[in-house]
Formats: structure tokens, sequence, C-alpha cells
């Protein structure tokens, strides 16, 4: 793999000069936490590296929550997001699948995805429900995204994953000199630094080879158990890199709105009749595990739960799917 | 070269004429503006304007190509509206989406077709399919069941099918009237009246869940095997692209990977009599 490195000042300075031609989006630090936000020249020295996990997924600079899916949009700016776990950069691999299939494929998604540049950041250190490890996932990206970035003491390091971030990075006006050995070991150790911070935090959280299993496998009773608390608001699905269900709402003239939808929200797979398999609460919430353990994997060959631990942050009903796994696994 | 194709616009087409089938049941004759065609079985997204879309099989035959036909039973917001459109009014269509029925698998064999109220509607369309090919086939038998008398849609096609070479067709209601001298049970029913050889046959059943669900088992008791059985299966599909994820039963994306599928492919998923 091939690194690049410069002085985190000259670094700042590229970024600026960036700004003339790209939209960027990096993760700041601010009073609510970690998360996106538009860069303008001031927020440059801001930026914030290496620290896990910006609040947003990033499906959302791909998915938008209300779309018009039938008028043309004006061609943007070339955009760069920043920042990106690595977790959220697999989740994109499994929404890839679904709107850049063959035979249907999204022209929307399609032009954000090839408007886009991403920057993946290695994560040094892990929050509170971080378990990517449990999932096969590793805290840093080595394919998939166009680039990582890695700053390391003063020093900038990127970490080359694509052609196009190669094509990325000869188009920068600043001298890059080549990763140093010194630079590079450093990183592995941050890296198994993280790494052990996860085995630690989810010591005895069943991994992905388990999931899919333990899931088919559970008593209805655990559904009743973990679902008392939740009140429907679909916090999980809106917060989830990989969850992606829409629905389509007409406006005159035979437009149509894509709006995100998730089979959370009551009504979800109500059909005309009135008949609805999702009634029940217990069914909606068993549904969307099935849907992330068991019938993705099964259909596109990858887990659908990337372990960023957003939809345990986000749940106002305090529901916790690790403890709902460490049950099962008992 | 890439597809820069929108797959959520649709096709404006003319509403050229509006049959009732029935109290709650209408036909809608639709010319699409651009090119359409689709193979039997295959659904379409049908929209009012401005109002909304749902998922229906065509009931016309798919070789006639400048004109469809769709059966809309009135059951809901977007039906409603349907049925109060006139002639004159352009709908949309987005589609065909699906895997239809391999009719091409059912040469040299006996086709029992099971349906029940508007499932006759994608039935009615694979039957015109089934005729154009009739030298391939051995025999077709139907066998239709409604709530009344007054709920059976198409009626003049039994008595053609019944004057057709190799084609059978039965009929039963629930519930009966004063005129009605026919049968009079559910769809199963009538499956004791036939003569099939199982074996060298395959059924296709489309009709209410109940009826699917009673009708499958039937079958099942009859002899036929899991893969001799095609099931149409029925969901609120948004985008029928295999995306919007309102249509997913276990593994499968209906829209995609079905909306027929053999009992074989999906049995092992308790839920799809639900």
């Amino acid at each position: 793999m091939q690194y690049k490195s410069i002085k985190k000042e000259e670094w700042d300075k590229t970024v600026e000069q960036l700004l003339l031609s790209y939209s960027i989006f990096a993760c700041v630090e601010n009073e609510y936490g970690l998360d996106y936000e538009f860069i303008r020249p001031a927020d440059v020295k801001k930026i914030s590296y290496n620290k896990p996990k910006p609040s947003t997924p990033l499906k959302s600079f791909f998915l938008p929550v209300k779309e018009n899916v039938t008028s043309e949009k004006v061609e943007k700016m070339p955009r760069i997001i920043m920042g990106i776990p690595n977790c959220d950069i697999e989740g994109l691999c499994l929404l890839d699948d679904i709107y850049l299939d063959k035979e249907f494929n999204d022209v929307f998604y399609r032009k954000r995805r090839e408007n886009t540049l991403l920057i993946a950041s290695d994560c040094f250190g892990i929050q509170e429900h971080c378990h990517c490890s449990s999932y096969n996932i590793k805290p840093f990206s080595e394919n998939h995204a166009d680039l990582a970035v890695i700053n390391l003491n003063g020093t900038i390091v990127l970490r080359i994953l694509s052609l196009k971030g190669e094509d990325f990075i000869k188009t920068i006006p600043a001298i890059l000199s080549p990763g140093d050995n010194d630079s590079i070991s450093a990183i592995a150790k941050e890296h198994l630094a993280t790494e052990t911070l996860l085995t630690k935090s989810n010591n005895g959280l069943p991994d992905y080879k388990i999931t899919g299993e333990l899931i088919t496998t559970a008593k209805e009773d655990i559904w009743e158990k973990y679902s008392a608390s939740c009140v429907s608001c679909g916090a999980c699905t809106t917060i989830c890199p990989t969850c992606t269900c829409f629905l389509l709402i007409d406006k005159p003239g035979f437009e149509k709105i894509k709006q995100m939808d998730a089979c959370q929200y009551p009504g979800f797979e109500r059909v005309a009749g009135g008949e609805d398999v999702l009634f029940e609460l217990r069914n909606r919430f068993r549904n969307r595990y099935m849907c992330k353990y068991v019938w993705k994997p099964e259909k596109f060959n990858s887990i659908a739960c990337t372990g960023c631990g957003r939809c345990i942050d986000a749940c106002i009903g305090k529901i916790n799917k690790n403890e709902l796994f460490m049950e099962l696994v008992k | 070269m890439q597809d820069n194709r929108n797959i959520y616009t649709p096709i404006r087409a003319r509403l050229t004429n509006v049959i009732e089938e029935s109290p709650l049941i209408k036909t809608f004759v639709l010319v699409p503006e651009d090119k359409f065609s689709f193979k039997t079985g295959q659904f379409i997204e049908l929209s009012v304007d401005g109002i909304g879309e749902a998922p229906f099989t065509p009931s016309s035959s798919p070789l006639i190509t400048e004109k469809l036909e769709v059966t809309v039973m009135k059951t809901g917001y977007v039906t409603d509206y349907m049925h109060m459109l006139k002639p004159g009014v352009f709908m949309g269509i987005r589609g065909p989406y699906g895997r239809g029925y391999p009719v091409e698998t059912f040469f040299g064999k006996e086709v029992l077709i099971l349906g029940g109220g508007c499932g006759l509607a994608p039935i009615r369309s694979l039957l015109f399919t089934l005729e154009s090919i009739k030298d391939k086939l051995v025999k077709v038998i139907l066998c239709y069941g409604s709530k009344t008398p007054a709920d059976c849609i198409y009626k003049p096609l039994f008595d053609r099918l019944n004057s057709t070479e190799k084609f059978e067709a039965y009929r039963t209601v629930d519930k009966a009237d004063e005129d009605w001298d026919g049968s009079v049970g559910v769809a199963t029913t009538l499956l004791n009246k036939i003569k099939i050889n199982i074996k060298n046959s395959v059924a296709v059943v489309c009709g209410p869940p109940v009826m699917m669900k009673f009708g499958t088992i039937r079958l099942l008791e009859m002899g036929y095997r899991d893969d001799q059985i095609w099931l149409s299966m029925e969901k609120n599909m948004s985008c029928g692209l295999g995306k919007c994820g309102h249509c997913m039963m276990g593994e499968f994306f209906v829209c995609r990977d079905g909306p027929v599928f053999t009992y074989n492919e999906i049995k092992h998923n308790p839920e799809i009599w639900k």
C-alpha cells in the first residue's frame, strides 16, 4: 500500500486551496460531539482527525431524507468527504450493491458517488459502543475508500486506496513525500492499540459468524422484552449506515418524491386490503434484526450491520442490541 | 457506457376505456405513449397523477402491445381514486417489473390454475398466453372462486375457455344467490371435480392470501411437489426496483425475485402466508 506524507501546516494550506474547487465536508468537534460540517477556510484548522466517530452516518450524503427523483439536477462542484470511519465505508458497499445494481441503477445516487472523493480516517481509540471488529470490519480502511488520512503528531499521512485517490493526489499542488517506515510502523501501532481496545470492550459479544443463527433461532419472548421500550421513532434506522428503505410519493405532473422510510414505522408493510405483516411492534422490531443479520447477508453476501453502535447511542428507549446478543448467546 | 435512464420516471398512458367488472372491480384500458410490453405475470406500477402509485399485474394479453388492461379492485387510497377516473385522462406506468410465469417450462404439461377474487386478473393474462401456445400444452384447467356471483369477474371468459380446445374452466361462489346454479364452496372444492395427471402437471395459484395458503396445502395433499406449484405473491411494492424495501419477504425482494415464485423457493419462510 502506498503512503504519502505532508506537514500538517502544509496540509491545512492545501485543504484551503482545495476549497476553491471542491465542496469539503469534514469531521469537526462541536458542543454536541463530533460530526461532519461544511468546511469554510476558517474551519480548516478545526478539522478533527482519527477520532471516532461522526454522529451522522455517511449514507446521508448519498441518500437525502427527501428528494425529487423525477426532475433533473444541476451538477454541483465535486465533493470531498473527509474523516470517514471504516464502518461507514463498509456500509457504503451495501448501498452500492442496492443503488448501483446493473439493471436498475439510481442515477441520482450514482452521480453523487461519482462526484465524491471519499477520504477515510483511521480510528485511533474507540467510542463506548464501537464494535466493528465483531463484524469483521477493521477500524481503518484498506479498500473501498479513495484515500485514508492519518494525523501523526503534526504530520499528515495519506494512504492511497484507489485509482481515483491516486489521481487526486497528483492534482494537489503541495509537495508530498513518500511515507517513511517510522510513520508506517507508528500507524500500525495505533491500529493494534485500537483493535485491542475493541476486543476488550466487546469481550464475549457474538460475532458475525453466529449472529445470523442467533437471530433466526431466537425465541419470541426476547423480541417482546427488548421491544418493550421501543416507541417506533425510527432513530435506529435513520442513524444506521446501511438502512436504506424509502417510499415514493406522487406529486402532480407524475413527479416522484423519494423519502426515506423504515420498517420500524407502523404501516410500513401494510397492503391495500389493510393486512399488515408488521402490525405488531415486536414483529417490526424483529424484522430489523432479521434484515440486518439474516436476509441482507443472504442476499448481498455482506452483513448489514457494521458495528458502528450508533443505533445504541440514538435509542431513546435505551435499547442496546449488544445486550440482546449477549442474552441470546448465554 | 453508463445508463442514464431515470428509473423513477413513469411513462404516460391515456385511459381510453373503463369496464365495470363487478361492483368493486373495474378494468382500465390504457394506451401508453411510449413503447411498452410485458411478460405474463410481471407487474407494473400504475399511478394516478399527484395521488399515488400501486403495483398491479396487467390482465390483458402480453401479445397485444399497443394497449394494456389493468383490473383494479377498489380497496384503498389509490384504488379509490382510480375508480373515479373517466376515459381521456392520463395515468403513469413504470415497469414491467419482476419475474413472471415461466410458460416455456409448461410445455408438454397439464396446467392447473387456481384463482380467487381479483386474482383472476393476472390469471387472465396468463390464460391469453397459454391459449397462444396451446399446441405445446396437454391441457389447461381453471378453477376459480369468488365470494358471490356478482363478484365474479370476466364472465364471458368462462364460456370462451370452455369452448376452446384443451381448456376447461370451473367457477364456484362462497355464497350463492337465487340465479346461481353452479358450485357453491371455496375455490379449493373445485379441485375434487377435476381430472388431472399430477405427475405431468404444474399448478398456478393466485388470489387472496388465505386462498393461496389453503390452495397450496390442498395441492400438496393431492400430490403436487413443492416445485410444481407457482405462487404469485402480493406485497405493497413501492419502487418495483429492488431498493425501497417495502416488499421484502425474507431474503427476497418480491418485486425483483418474484412476484412469481415456486412454493419450493419460499416455503422456508414462515411469514409468506401472513
